[in-house]
């Protein structure tokens, strides 16, 4: 029988208030997994009470022993490390590679946690005036609220909690209905640690309960990773309410590929960043810009790669490419790709009414290639979150350069070359967050930033690296004299 | 499963491959070999689970287990020979396709291991 999830508020496990569950499918199988309650305001009310009524003992508590839970969560994690993986599988879709890939990733920004004591340092001087001594100290914030999406269950909620809780806040998650039992087998795990009542809250549901974590008075900050419309709901509701917020939104990502690159290897990895996850993440290769005599090259290899790829089922390892979400997501991917053609791109490699033997209702969709795409296809302009990947082509450096700054997004942007003057050109000139260079996926470490600019980013303080430590805490400025 | 593809399809058959060795050295009452095989299975665990990072996941081709089936039925010592030299092969081959420094220092050292055990 399908798991009736609950939520955590208070340092015990508690039924929502709601009686409307959501149902929770292997992507794949089409198994019910779990139920997952759609918690009301109220739910979230008790929970900013219970963060509220835990700050005060967990701001004392010593930063050094807040940084000890943090190496038993990285052991207890690594611990579960198969257990969630195959979770993310099950209720994700991805294939188990991927999987792993993303709690390694969740666990590297608990690593990144450790140091905080150390990251929450501040400075001072002394004689800033006779006899005056000036200096600023980081001080915990108060209750703060993470909103994470269905694509990387396990890993972007601990991009939020862990850095949040050692500064010395108490936290509410709110993970997507769509996947939210990787995050009920996490809170298993943070239950082992004995923190304080309140410091952690779970609470499941959709947009009732991401409405009131948005609107409450006793949230002093919100995280959010989503789609754009979503993203900047949430960055013009919390500001609204007086709160701090790092609001992540969609993307599109583009990858331009000079004649000069090493065209084998450089597909290679392009692979892994429009197909991997099954092109649904904000990192996601979604137009490669071929530049002069490159394009027929990048085609044709694109071609031969994406059509090897093995598509199948998450936890068979032999499996490159996963599902997709959902049916919803699986019709609306299928029906951008045909407003593609309808607007006059051509398929190369048509990656609907894809099958796997065994799981013919999974929410299969095949990589896809599209051909004669020109700036103005909906498929060059809006995020289509699936396996999806336009070619276009530029007469020059120049003109590929144009085309992705051209772009209302602005999450990622990476360069295939040689030359190191094209690549030192590009990161200088590219309206992105993320660059890479040689890299198909962005991806930034725990200890950078997470990038994101124009429409792919709301806010002023990103999420992880040192943006982190200054969005969780508040600083403190001390003039002092004894006199 | 029968290619192995991905990282995760090279590790767990590596992986699987040494339980194997370990229960087949306990059997034949070989302690001090069962006991390598389990300690290069939790290197191998541990590989699998630090290295798999995403921006490194490319797909693997040219490899397949069915060139690396050895019979776990055969306890002579000519019998553990041919095991040794299948499991020195196998790491020999996979280790090249690993694209992850770390990882592929690890295959290489089982790799070493295996070969040393095959000319004992």
């Amino acid at each position: 029988m399908a798991k009736k999830l609950k939520n955590y508020i208070g340092g015990e496990w508690v039924e929502s208030i709601t009686s409307d569950y959501i149902p929770v499918h292997d992507p794949a199988t089409c198994e019910l997994l779990a139920e997952c309650p759609d918690s009301t305001a109220e739910d979230v009310d008790r929970a900013v009470q219970a963060a509220t009524e835990g700050f005060d003992e967990w701001r004392r508590t010593p930063v050094m022993n807040r940084a000890q839970y943090m190496y038993r969560l990285k052991t207890l994690l690594e611990d579960r490390f198969e257990d969630i993986s195959r979770m993310v599988v099950q209720e994700n879709g991805k294939a188990l590679d991927e999987a792993r890939g993303e709690v390694r990733r969740g666990i590297e920004s608990v690593d990144f946690a450790t140091g905080v004591p150390f990251m929450m340092r501040a400075d001072g001087l002394e004689d800033v005036s006779s006899g005056i001594d000036e200096f600023t100290m980081r001080q915990p914030a108060g209750v703060f609220a993470a909103i994470t999406p269905f694509n990387f269950p396990a890993m972007v909620p601990l991009w939020f909690l862990p850095t949040a809780i050692t500064c010395g806040n108490t936290f509410i998650l709110k993970p997507s209905p769509q996947t939210p039992i990787s995050m009920d087998i996490l809170f298993e795990i943070l239950e082992e640690l004995d923190l304080p009542e309140g410091v952690v809250n779970l609470v499941q549901g959709g947009k009732a309960s991401s409405m009131a974590i948005m609107e409450h008075p006793g949230i002093k900050g919100v995280s959010f990773v989503g789609s754009t419309p979503v993203a900047k709901l949430v960055y013009e509701t919390c500001t609204r309410h007086g709160k701090r917020v790092q609001a992540q939104g969609g993307a599109k990502n583009y990858i331009a590929v000079m004649p000069d690159a090493n065209m084998e290897a450089s597909v290679k990895n392009i692979m892994g960043a429009a197909y991997g996850c099954a092109g649904q993440r904000c990192l996601a290769a979604a137009v490669v810009v071929a530049v002069g005599d490159a394009y027929d090259k990048v085609r044709d290899e694109v071609a031969k790669q994406a059509g090897n790829l093995r598509v199948g089922y998450g936890l068979n390892e032999t499996t490159q490419m996963g599902t997709v979400v959902s049916a919803a997501a699986k019709e609306r991917i299928e029906n951008l790709i045909q407003r593609g053609l309808d607007e006059g791109a051509k398929v190369v490699l048509d990656g609907r009414n894809v099958t796997v033997a065994g799981f013919e209702e999974g929410t299969f969709v095949g990589p896809t290639i599209l051909e004669n795409v020109t700036p103005e296809n909906i498929v060059a302009k809006e995020e289509i979150f699936g396996p999806v990947l336009s070619l276009m082509k530029a007469e020059n450096f120049d003109e590929a350069v144009d085309l992705i700054n051209n772009s209302r997004y602005g999450n990622a942007a990476s360069i295939f070359t040689t030359n190191g003057g094209y690549a030192r050109d590009f990161k200088y000139r590219v309206n992105a967050g993320n660059i890479g260079i040689n890299i198909g996926v962005a991806a930034p470490s725990a200890s950078f930033p997470f990038g994101g600019q124009k429409d792919s980013f709301f806010g002023d303080l990103h999420g992880q690296g040192s943006d982190s430590i200054e969005f969780y805490t508040e600083r403190k400025i001390i003039i002092e004299r004894w006199i | 499963m029968a290619s192995l593809n991905t990282f995760g399809a090279i590790l767990t058959y590596a992986i699987n491959l040494e339980v194997q060795l370990r229960d087949y050295y306990q059997s034949a009452g070989n302690s001090g070999r069962a006991q390598g095989a389990d300690k290069r299975r939790q290197t191998l665990e541990r590989i699998r689970r630090e290295y798999v990072v995403e921006i490194t996941l490319e797909p693997i081709d040219g490899l397949d287990e069915t060139n690396y089936a050895f019979d776990l039925k055969d306890p002579s010592e000519n019998g553990q020979r041919s095991i040794e030299s299948t499991a020195a092969r196998f790491f020999a081959d996979v280790s090249p396709k690993i694209n992850v420094r770390q990882a592929q220092r690890a295959l290489e050292r089982c790799g070493k291991e295996h070969q040393e055990l095959a000319q004992a």
